[in-house]
């Protein structure tokens, strides 16, 4: 389980995020949904160790602050929003540095072919000899998806729960790949493992979460099961956009909704 | 950011199953280098302005066959066993030392164009250097008795770590950083360094101008057994460590925040690479000058070789950093015998156009 408390966080000077009580729980997935600058990331970031907190964490029932690096990387894999390189790596040479750590919890042996195992799930099979600066926006996120995959390989380890930290998973990937991807999320909490995940799409954030927190000008505006969550007065408070939940377009205007996918 | 996509189509493995899997291919070129540093070694050994016979001296440790005239072979054994060995070996030293540095300062810039020479780490470590050079026996006469024959690569790795951990606060914010912010400060640094280094220099008597001059054009000339022994271990421990800041460095080339996540202590590399940067450039410069270009052009050639995969590309590094150097010494001796070329001169006149090379091909991506 993660457990925050009370956790603000500050980039030079100037408050981001303020007070807010988070939990993730084994078994679950849990989106983080707001409006761009409400702070989502910055927010993962402290989840990550990434960045300097105020108030509490605890990763597995361990204070987080009290943590190594190599510590945390045993329990949790983050997705950034996107990657650059700064060196020619091909696809497989930048899945397998997923692997860096040593705790993959597949069988001793088994490593090797971990990164092609990966990139199946992700649908790049046969990607592993390209270039990843040849590959497009979407196809690298996928790639990052592999690596962080094989980090974590084995959704529990040692009797621990191990979690995916995923920033806007889906944010550049056509239809097929985001439900690909969520559904790789959603087995992962399924075989044990825990899932936190920043979404702008709610159709798919209703579709895939367990639980949602909305984030709203740095501070945790709801919290609760999809159901409880996406109203019409909540989605206009925080977005600030007058939308309706579960009304269908007026006339014979299409509409496409992830939740139809078979 | 750079992108380097000069082999083009998808890289094969070595058994056809492992696609993109370059580790076999990189274990044979560093077999090849092996051989080519051998070969290297042994050119150097048997050539030079005089006619000494190196031949006739190996065979003569080897198998104690003594040649026809023994007064000559004692002759041949002097200029082999003291002049040209203490050489050969204080170019590998050397040539390992600057390529290896290279490679690791790309790596921790993540940037294929950071190299020791052109950002003004070796105009830093010279500053230490000369300083000791000039004012050895007066100002910092205390300094010099305390740490002896030590004093020269000390100041130089000095003067080099305090110019590096400079650029690395300035160039870097959040672990992104910027080539241009890089370079420029790079050329301010140098340019500081290298006037504080003329005050020096105007301050030097006449017997040691000429010393300064030669040295600070690169030279392998004055290579002793003593030298060797002075800045040898410096040089050793430093590529010692490097090869277990390579993981670290692959991961790095994620950017900071992503190594971390995997684990990686990145504060902890971050300072190893910098100060054993510091150490081995500083011990070159303190012994042989400003050789330039190694650093950049020896790693580059590999990456379009074996790939840029650290556990791979520090080796491999040393080992063709070492023979170019050699080369190009040899060339430095045999162009104008029975003179001598510095071979900074070499370096740069083969490693310069090499570099403007690189920034044409990537012009559009470097953009300053």
């Amino acid at each position: 389980m993660i457990e925050a408390r009370d956790v603000s966080v500050a980039i030079a000077g100037k408050r981001i995020v303020t007070g807010v009580d988070f939990t993730a729980r084994p078994g679950e997935v849990a989106a983080i949904v707001g409006p761009n600058g409400s702070g989502k990331t910055t927010f993962l970031k402290a989840l990550s160790g990434e960045l300097a907190y105020t108030g509490r964490v605890a990763l597995n029932g361990r204070d987080l602050s009290a943590m190594k690096p190599a510590e945390i990387a045993t329990q949790r894999a983050v997705l950034p929003q996107a990657t650059t390189l700064s060196f020619p790596f091909t696809v497989r040479e930048v899945v397998k540095l997923g692997l860096v750590g040593g705790h993959s919890g597949v069988l001793p042996g088994e490593d090797a072919r971990l990164p092609e195992r990966a990139l199946e799930r992700v649908d790049l099979d046969g990607f592993a000899g390209r270039f990843y600066q040849e590959l497009s926006g979407g196809e690298q996120q996928r790639v990052q998806l592999a690596r962080v995959l094989c980090q974590v390989w084995a959704p529990v380890l040692d009797g621990k729960p191990r979690y995916l930290f995923l920033d806007e998973p889906v944010s550049s990937l056509d239809i097929k790949h985001q439900l690909i991807i969520m559904n790789i999320a959603r087995d992962f909490a399924r075989r044990g493992g825990g899932v936190v995940a920043i979404l702008h799409d709610l159709n798919l954030t209703a579709m895939f979460a367990d639980r949602i927190f909305v984030m709203h000008r740095g501070r945790l505006a709801a919290t609760g099961s999809p159901q409880d969550v996406l109203s019409d007065d909540l989605i206009e408070k925080v977005f600030d956009c007058r939308l309706r939940v579960g009304v269908l377009p007026a006339g014979n205007m299409p509409f496409v909704l992830p939740q139809s996918a078979a | 950011m750079m992108v380097d996509q000069s082999i083009a189509g998808p890289v094969k493995g070595m058994t056809g199953t492992s696609e993109g899997d370059r580790s076999g291919r990189a274990r044979i070129v560093i077999l090849l280098l092996c051989l080519g540093l051998v070969t290297a070694v042994l050119l150097s050994l048997t050539s030079g302005a005089s006619d000494a016979s190196a031949v006739n001296v190996i065979g003569d440790w080897l198998f104690g066959t003594v040649p026809d005239d023994a007064a000559l072979s004692a002759r041949d054994s002097l200029i082999v066993y003291d002049i040209r060995l203490p050489r050969v070996i204080l170019g590998m030293l050397v040539g390992a030392a600057l390529a290896v540095s290279g490679a690791v300062m790309q790596g921790l810039f993540r940037n294929p164009l950071a190299d020791p020479g052109l950002i003004g780490v070796s105009a830093g470590s010279s500053l230490g250097a000369v300083a000791v050079i000039v004012l050895g026996a007066t100002v910092l006469a205390p300094v010099t008795a305390w740490v002896g024959t030590l004093a020269l690569p000390l100041a130089a790795f000095c003067g080099g770590l305090a110019t590096t951990l400079v650029l690395y606060q300035v160039a870097t914010r959040r672990g992104q950083t910027s080539v241009a912010t890089m370079l420029l400060a790079g050329i301010a640094l140098a340019a500081l360094a290298m006037a504080l280094t003329g005050i020096l220099i105007f301050m030097a008597d006449d017997r040691q101008l000429r010393d300064l001059t030669f040295w600070q054009l690169g030279s392998l000339g004055g290579a002793t057994w003593a030298k060797i022994a002075s800045v040898g271990p410096i040089i050793v421990l430093a590529l010692a460590a490097m090869p277990f800041l390579a993981r670290g460095l692959n991961a790095l080339a994620l950017g900071e925040a992503t190594a971390g996540h995997l684990g990686i202590p990145v504060q902890r590399l971050k300072y190893t690479a910098i100060i054993g940067v510091s150490a081995a450039v500083g011990a070159s410069v303190a012994v042989s000058g400003g050789i330039g270009f190694v650093g950049i052009v020896v790693p580059h050639l590999l990456r379009l070789l074996i790939g840029p995969d650290n556990r791979y590309l520090l080796p491999a590094s040393a080992l063709l950093g070492a023979s170019l150097l050699l080369l190009a010494d040899a060339v430095a001796r045999t162009i104008v015998a029975p003179a001598e070329l510095p071979i900074g001169i070499v370096t740069a006149i083969a490693g310069a156009p090499f570099f403007l090379w690189i920034l044409l091909r990537k012009r559009g991506v470097v953009d300053l």
